[in-house]
């Protein structure tokens, strides 16, 4: 989300190393001040523009989370 | 920050310079006001539009916060003088703690290119990631990422889908993510609950039997 841009609730279909988002099924909180986005149902957004991802707390799975983490940062290890 | 040229003339963009994606009959919006109908090109370190008599302008992707089908959302501001479009420069704004955003829509008479100029504009973008953004120059990525897969480009950043997300997980993984989801009201083998991964490794390590402690593993 960015200041002075959207803020954007989509569900979330990739991600890469940089952070750069897909998101489909998208919404904008502000569609007045962004009328163009409406019929927009898929977007990628830029990684460094983002301020902050917010996820939905009950159905993150942190346990899976550190799992996967954990896996990466012993792959690259080696 | 305007990275931006102005309306103008300037050469076509030619394939040995990166370009991905042409599209003629494509008019162009900004800010809701038409700029007339021209060909969007989409290489990889410009997106540009070019209208009939030559005039266009071209967006670098690090100033492009979104882009989806048709809109482009540009980290710039953009004003019209009388011979056409100018970006601004830093203004002595009150408005200095807001950045700048202008809204680009780009209208291809061939509405079944759209898909292929999304995805033309997501490899482009992805090619220009912010400076600090590079610090772990030997990370190779996954050999999980779809469009690699498709296209055979080693060098576009992979990106994570939820299913490919989970074919990551080794069998210890699998299994402790089917254990999770069935079985965690029930404390039948609950001497393996751990903060982390065990390896082939460190099932190795403790093949005497030892057991788990609640270990909160720091890496």
């Amino acid at each position: 989300r960015h200041p002075a841009g959207p803020a954007i609730c989509g569900t979330l279909h990739s991600v890469d190393q940089y952070l750069n988002i897909k998101l489909t099924d998208i919404s904008v909180t502000d569609p007045e001040k962004y009328p163009h986005m409406l019929p927009v149902k898929n977007c990628f957004i830029r990684g460094s523009v983002v301020h902050y991802v917010q996820l939905p707390t009950d159905e993150v799975d942190t346990q899976l989370l550190q799992d996967a983490a954990r896996k990466e940062a012993l792959q690259q290890k080696q | 920050m305007a990275l931006m040229s102005f309306l103008r003339s300037f050469p076509l963009p030619r394939s040995a310079e990166g370009l991905r994606q042409q599209q003629p009959d494509t008019e162009a919006v900004l800010n809701r006001k038409g700029l007339g109908t021209g060909t969007l090109y989409i290489a990889e370190n410009h997106l540009s539009w070019l209208d009939g008599s030559g005039l266009g302008f071209s967006l670098e992707y690090p100033t492009i916060s979104l882009h989806a089908h048709l809109y482009v959302l540009v980290n710039a501001k953009f004003r019209e003088e009388s011979k056409g479009l100018v970006a601004d420069e830093e203004e002595e704004d009150s408005d200095d703690d807001i950045e700048p955003i202008a809204e680009f829509r780009f209208v291809p008479s061939d509405k079944s290119s759209l898909e292929a100029m999304f995805t033309a504009m997501c490899e482009c973008q992805a090619l220009h990631p912010d400076p600090e953004d590079e610090d772990s120059d030997d990370y190779d990525g996954d050999e999980y990422d779809v469009e690699a897969h498709e296209q055979e480009q080693g060098d576009i950043p992979k990106f994570y889908t939820y299913e490919e997300g989970l074919s990551h997980l080794t069998a210890e993984g699998q299994a402790t993510l089917e254990r999770l989801e069935g079985t965690l009201s029930q404390s039948v083998s609950s001497q393996y609950n751990i903060a982390g991964i065990w390896t082939e490794d460190s099932v190795r390590d403790y093949e005497d039997g030892m057991e788990f402690e609640d270990a909160d593993v720091d890496h």
